[in-house]
């Protein structure tokens, strides 16, 4: 009975990779067939295959190639071919009956088909350049993204779903530009603006808005891994977070994204590279590090190379290399010599391989300490700018000037030529801009002094020997040294660039290259809708799923790459599809609960830090584009002492006072051996290692959290006392708290339970003062005392509840 | 069918297709969907490959590598070699730690405590002095002296023992077993964690330990704490009573039930069950923390100590308790092993931390009926030097990291109970054969070394008494469907009743 069920519900699901019945269709071998070659023959029939006689269906040549007047696929007599023998025999099947994947009765049937149509074989279709696709039949102003999913819809026919409505929708697109509700304001002005665009100003202020970065910058320190420790061993403090600061402020001022892959892998290489290039190589310095006592650093300077290149495959081609650093990947055409020539990129760089437990574990820069204190470097690298931009135009005609001057003035850079305009004995002593040049050469030391260190890649100037480690282990290095080199199945490095990290940029970031749009812009689709195009982020390989829409990723990837790599312009495009805009309720009679068919909008559960960013926000509290020095919010005492070595510097967590507390959650302290609970509790990763996706979990500890925590309950007292601030009716305050977490008025019935609790509330505190008082004292922010105390605490209890339910927690 | 089953139907039915794709494995998915439907009190012996010989597990870890020399592994004939170098054919060119790499010699260490021969049920295991209480239940134990790891430094070996892989990044032991097998109890979570006082917090722990790598993160261990909130945030905030909690809960699901009105996601419903458990469980913990109703032989048994929270005693009692209320996996790390100098006073009070605590817990479990179905395990990531490190005297003496060889215990949970497996040459360096001559074990996916177990034998091991075939609990993670046991993992069937 179970499993009828179970087998029902497989079939009426939707089918993940097109099966299909229609006999006469020429098979699509990439899409179709290699999925199955992959997983149910490549472990022993893949690249891998080692003895020379081992048969292969890996490729065309290999699969036709006799053995012993057999062959796998027989090209002139299609039916005698082996595969199509050994799939149907019984007598000596294949995959072998004691394989643990079998295939099914449909994959025999396209094997079939496949190998009478000639056995073609083609490229694993990520591995092939992305093109735009043009639809045909384009319906008048249909936006691109409708036509392609809107045709996916229509071969099951059925239609989009309705639109969502406004205010639903302002809270859904903020969250998903921003990372918290719309402010009542623009909230306000967007529902009265009735104007054809009203919708697409509502989204260019968000994207506009500085949260944009902060919210935006998260998935990346996600995916690269970004800590405040070193995450091994002690787990000492390390001095990283100007790296994080400088994410936030490319994300808002839009770097293109090639340009910000490129200063993050290479900016230590880049000509007259700047203070921002080299703090952004922070990225090549993210792996996790140690000095443990009798650690080995040959070994460490092997551990920390895997890292790296496993970390590069993951977030820049979507496909796993752990496989090739033993052997020859299973799956993917990724020879073990290559995994090793990638990782000659990596192998050069100057810091030693173990980290000496110290905070500035060189080389590093020294950069502003906070995000104020960036957009204050910048104003004076402006001002500066300026000033030399006159000091151009008056020493063409300064008579003061000798042919030397003029030649040192041309070769010099910015900086030189500030201190050389404002040299008392310089050509320039005598004019005003002289005297400009060294108030704002004071203002530049001034703030120079209170830089902080940051971990930066530098090169060796002799390169380090890159050679294949056998089976992986850093103490058995084999064969000739290799050169820097890429996956070659990728295509070729670029003719013109460097074998280094900046020719491995280039390569990335070149039209021709498969993979890197695609994986960039599904993660983009990702964070927008709650799952990609491609269900598995991390693998793009023949392992990986098949997009849900390939001709769409296609475009969006090419698309992206034509845009300049332009990710608010990408971003917009989303946001403003029908496909984005409809009500994001289940629909009866569609079995689709993964939505993979696109037929409703997005829902999920927000994140760990926007949960608590959403209630920080709401009571007020919230310290935005704050940056500099993690925060440390309450924690209850005890978690990281009991773990950690009594030598460690990350042992005592001392929580912070005053505004800290209050920072915004992409700025709290990573200690990626304890990160802070309320994090891991909503699924927030170590950040130990790459995280390209979250899972969302539902349990019983949340709801714990939710409920309990101290700060949890001191944001809700805090906006209790907003609540009674601002309105004097109960009802006007539930409007307004509703309006604040759902941009909308509760309904009746959530009007009636919530009036209900706050009546009991109310009769419950007004007979127990005291523990009125208790709960209001609960966290370290001040609170207003001329609040009735009794009405203070019920308000407080009613804020608590609807925190944290489905109301304010889920994206929907 | 009543509503609640409804709810679940809809809620597996979601997880089965993955609404992110974090689909489970088949084999892990279909047996869960089982016991989900069913009754309660369905046959929780079930297993999920295989009828499972454990209901649970308790795993004592010792943190820093306790040392076998001075434990279990009794060597006589290195008395007399008494500061002599280690002969270079026993070394054999292996490679030792960055911290005596440089020493000019490696002076021969005998242990200095007194071994004694207890009986078992098989040729008698021999006991140091510094377990006197451990020695008094060898009947009940397989002591296996031949456990090997290839890690040599803290981190990747406990990271390696306890996740499979020595770089982060992997799901832990318990998390697999949580992942496979779901848990018994729903008012206690089902997986739960414990770290026990010591002298010496020597070492880190790291939350991967009992992590969940790329599984989803409900799979991961919960802390159960000696300070503060024993589950994080169970108390309610100061002024709140179990009555108001109530009323905030029943307004709670009021609001919820309007979102899934508005959405019909069947998400939404299975939170409004997740957060009556929590209110369940803000009951079932401090019972569970209640050592009121234990006798006083009880204590007697485990010792005073049991009754200061957080010593290792009162974490066996309490994993007693958790093992009784159905929590199916539960770890005690005890840190303070790790003993390069000055070993005899840290082992010393390292096992007196540790030793009456041990023997009772094998014995409660014992008395109750219920160690036959508990597998406990006792061990650390690795063991430690036949030679000095630092001064060598006769009553004092420091020992490095050895990953070669080093004691692990079990019992209970379809494990032999007395005998002992393995042997090592007469230095306690290398695994030996039954002729004392040293064996070199190189596992591969195909071949495993008879006498020796690799820490990947002991977690498929582990697996295996849980009901679960370690090759075929996998998860697909970027294409690959990993497993606990990597490619490696030999299931120990000379161990096994």
């Amino acid at each position: 009975m179970r499993c009828g069920w179970l087998a029902v519900v497989l079939i009426v699901g939707i089918p993940t990779c097109g099966v299909s019945a229609d006999k006469s269709r020429t098979v699509d071998f990439a899409r179709e067939v290699l999925p199955i070659l992959s997983d149910k023959c490549f472990v022993c029939h893949g690249p891998a295959g080692e003895a020379r006689d081992a048969l292969r269906l890996d490729s065309f040549a290999e699969a036709t190639r006799s053995h012993d007047g057999r062959y796998a696929i027989n090209t002139a007599r299609p039916a005698r071919s082996e595969i199509l023998v050994r799939i149907h025999s019984t007598d000596e099947p294949m995959p072998p009956s004691d394989a643990r994947k079998q295939l099914t009765a449909a994959e025999k049937t396209l094997l079939d088909r496949w190998v009478r149509q000639g056995g073609a074989y083609a490229k694993h279709w990520s591995f092939v350049r992305p093109r735009k696709v043009e639809l045909l039949g384009r319906r008048g102003g249909e936006h691109i993204i409708d036509r392609f999913v809107g045709k996916r819809l229509r071969q099951q026919q059925i239609d989009f779903a309705e639109a969502a409505d406004l205010r639903t929708l302002a809270r859904r697109v903020s969250l998903v530009l921003t990372g918290l509700p719309p402010d009542p304001k623009p909230l306000a002005a967007f529902l009265a603006d009735g104007g054809q665009h009203a919708y697409r100003r509502f989204v260019d202020g968000l994207l506009e808005h500085s949260r944009f970065g902060e919210h935006q910058a998260r998935y990346w320190l996600d995916a690269v891994r970004y800590g405040d420790t070193h995450g091994l061993h002690l787990d000492n403090r390390r001095a990283i977070f100007p790296y994080r600061d400088w994410v936030v402020k490319s994300l808002n001022r839009n770097l293109p994204l090639d340009e910000f892959i490129t200063w993050q892998l290479a900016g230590d290489l880049m000509t007259d590279a700047t203070l921002e290039q080299l703090v952004a190589t922070g990225f090549v310095r993210m792996n996790p590090s140690t000095a443990e006592g009798g650690a080995i650093p040959a070994e460490f300077q092997a551990k920390n190379n895997f890292d790296r290149v496993e970390t590069f495959g993951t977030v820049f081609l979507g496909l796993s290399l752990t496989c090739a650093r033993c052997h020859t990947h299973k799956f993917d055409p990724i020879p073990q010599s290559e995994y090793y020539s990638l990782l000659a990129f990596f192998n050069s760089t100057a810091e030693s391989s173990m980290d000496g437990n110290k905070y500035e574990y060189g080389p590093v820069a020294r950069a502003p300490a906070s995000l104020p204190a960036w957009r204050a470097w910048d104003e004076l690298l402006v001002t500066r700018q300026r000033l030399l931009n006159e000091a151009v135009k008056r020493l063409r005609t300064l008579k003061s000037a000798t042919a030397d001057d003029h030649k040192a003035w041309a070769t010099a850079d910015s900086g030189t030529r500030l201190k050389r305009l404002a040299d008392p004995r310089g050509p320039f002593a005598t004019l005003a801009l002289h005297k400009r040049a060294i108030v704002l050469s004071r203002h530049l030391a001034t703030s120079r002094k209170s830089f902080t260190s940051t971990l930066v890649a530098r090169d060796l100037s002799k390169p380090r020997v890159t050679r294949l480690l056998e089976r992986g282990e850093y103490d058995r290095p084999t064969g000739d040294p290799l050169q820097p080199g890429i996956l070659t199945v990728l295509g070729e490095f670029p003719a013109d660039s460097p074998r280094n990290r900046l020719g491995l940029a280039r390569w990335l970031t070149s039209p021709e290259h498969p993979l890197t749009a695609r994986v960039l812009i599904n993660r983009i689709w990702q964070r927008t809708f709650g799952d990609g195009l491609v269900r598995t982020p991390e693998d793009f390989g023949l392992q990986g799923e098949q997009p849900t829409h390939p001709a769409l990723l296609d475009w969006l990837a090419v698309e992206f790459q034509e845009s300049g790599w332009d990710l608010k312009r990408m971003l917009r495009l989303m946001v403003t599809s029908r496909t984005f805009r409809q009500s994001s309720s289940w629909r009866e009679g569609i079995e689709d609960p993964a939505n993979r068919l696109l037929a409703r909008g997005p829902s999920h559960r927000l994140d760990a830090e926007v949960i608590r960013d959403m209630g920080l926000w709401a009571s007020g509290l919230l310290v935005e584009q704050a940056g500099g020095e993690g925060a440390k919010p309450y924690q209850p005492s005890g978690l990281w002492s009991a773990l950690m070595h009594p030598g460690s510097n990350t042992k005592l967590y001392v929580a912070d006072k005053g505004r800290r507390q209050y920072h915004r959650s992409l700025y709290v302290y990573w200690k990626r051996t304890s990160p802070h609970p309320m994090m891991t509790l909503f699924d927030a990763p170590s950040r130990e290692s790459s995280c390209v996706r979250r899972s969302r979990t539902n349990t019983s500890l949340q709801s714990l959290g939710l409920l309990n925590e101290t700060q949890r309950v001191e944001m809700a007292r805090v906006l209790a006392g907003r609540l009674l601030h601002e309105a004097t009716d109960d009802g006007d305050r539930l409007d307004r708290l509703f309006g604040l977490l759902a941009s909308r008025k509760p309904n009746l019935r959530e009007r009636t339970a919530c009036m209900g609790l706050l009546e009991t509330l109310t009769q419950r505190y007004s007979e127990s003062l005291d523990e009125a008082r208790q709960l209001l004292s609960t966290g370290r922010s001040s609170h207003a005392t001329t609040l009735n105390v009794v009405e203070h605490a019920a308000w407080t209890q009613v804020v608590i509840t609807v925190l944290a339910s489905d109301v304010s927690i889920l994206l929907y | 069918m009543n509503p609640i089953q409804h709810d679940r139907l809809d809620l597996t039915r979601r997880q089965l297709f993955g609404r992110g794709a974090l689909g489970l494995g088949t084999a892990a998915m279909a047996q869960l969907l089982g016991r989900d439907l069913q009754a309660e009190g369905a046959d929780i012996r079930s297993g999920l490959h295989h009828t499972a010989k454990a209901k649970r597990v308790i795993y004592l870890f010792m943190s820093g590598g306790p040392s076998h020399h001075d434990l279990w592994d009794y060597k006589p004939k290195m008395k007399q070699m008494f500061g002599q170098p280690l002969p270079d054919h026993i070394r054999n060119g292996q490679r030792i730690t960055g911290m005596t790499a440089r020493q000019k010699t490696l002076p021969i260490c005998p242990s200095k405590y007194r071994f004694t021969r207890h009986d078992n049920n098989d040729g008698g295991v021999w006991v140091s002095e510094l377990l006197p209480h451990t020695a008094t239940v060898a009947h009940e134990l397989c002591v296996v002296h031949s456990t090997f790891t290839e890690a040599i430094n803290h981190d990747p070996a406990i990271t390696y023992i306890q996740t499979g892989s020595q770089v982060p990044g992997r799901p832990s032991l318990g998390a697999w077993l949580s992942y496979g097998l779901g848990s018994m109890n729903e008012n206690l979570p089902g997986y739960v964690v414990m770290h026990a006082r010591t002298s010496f917090p020597e070492q880190s722990l790291f939350n991967r330990l009992w992590g969940t790598g790329f599984l989803p993160s409900d799979h991961q261990g919960i802390l159960l704490r000696s300070q503060g909130d024993p589950v994080l945030y169970l108390s309610n905030p100061k002024g709140v009573a179990r009555r108001d909690r109530r009323s905030q809960l029943d307004t709670l699901a009021v609001l919820n039930r309007e979102q899934y009105r508005r959405s019909v996601d069947p998400e939404v419903l299975a939170r409004i069950k997740q957060h009556e458990l929590a209110y369940r469980m803000q009951a079932s913990v401090p019972e569970l923390m209640d050592l009121s109703g234990e006798s006083k032989e009880t204590f007697e048994l485990y010792g005073e100590a049991a009754r200061q929270p957080g010593t290792f005693a009162a974490c066996c009692l309490n994993a007693r308790r958790l093992a009784e209320r159905g929590v199916r996996n539960i770890q005690i790390f005890h840190r303070g092993w790790d003993a390069h100098g000055g070993l005899p006073r840290e082992h010393e009070s390292q096992c007196k931390d540790i030793d009456q605590a041990c023997a009772a817990l094998i014995k409660d479990l014992r008395r109750r009926g219920m160690l036959d179905e508990t597998l406990v395990v006792w061990g650390g990531e690795f063991g430690r030097t036949a030679y000095c490190q630092g001064g060598l005297t006769r009553g004092n003496y420091g020992r490095d990291h050895h990953p070669r060889c080093f004691t692990v215990w079990m019992a209970g949970g379809g494990i032999k109970p007395g005998i002992t497996y393995g042997r090592t040459d007469d230095y306690a360096y290398n695994i030996a054969d039954s002729d004392g001559q040293p064996l070199d074990p190189q596992p591969t996916p195909a071949t495993w070394t008879p006498g020796s177990m690799h820490i990947h034998d002991l977690n498929a091991t582990i697996l295996h008494l849980s009901g679960i075939d370690h090759r075929r609990l996998t998860y697909r993670y970027q294409g690959r469907d990993f497993r606990l046991t990597d490619v490696h993992g030999h299931v120990m069937a000379d161990l096994i009743v």
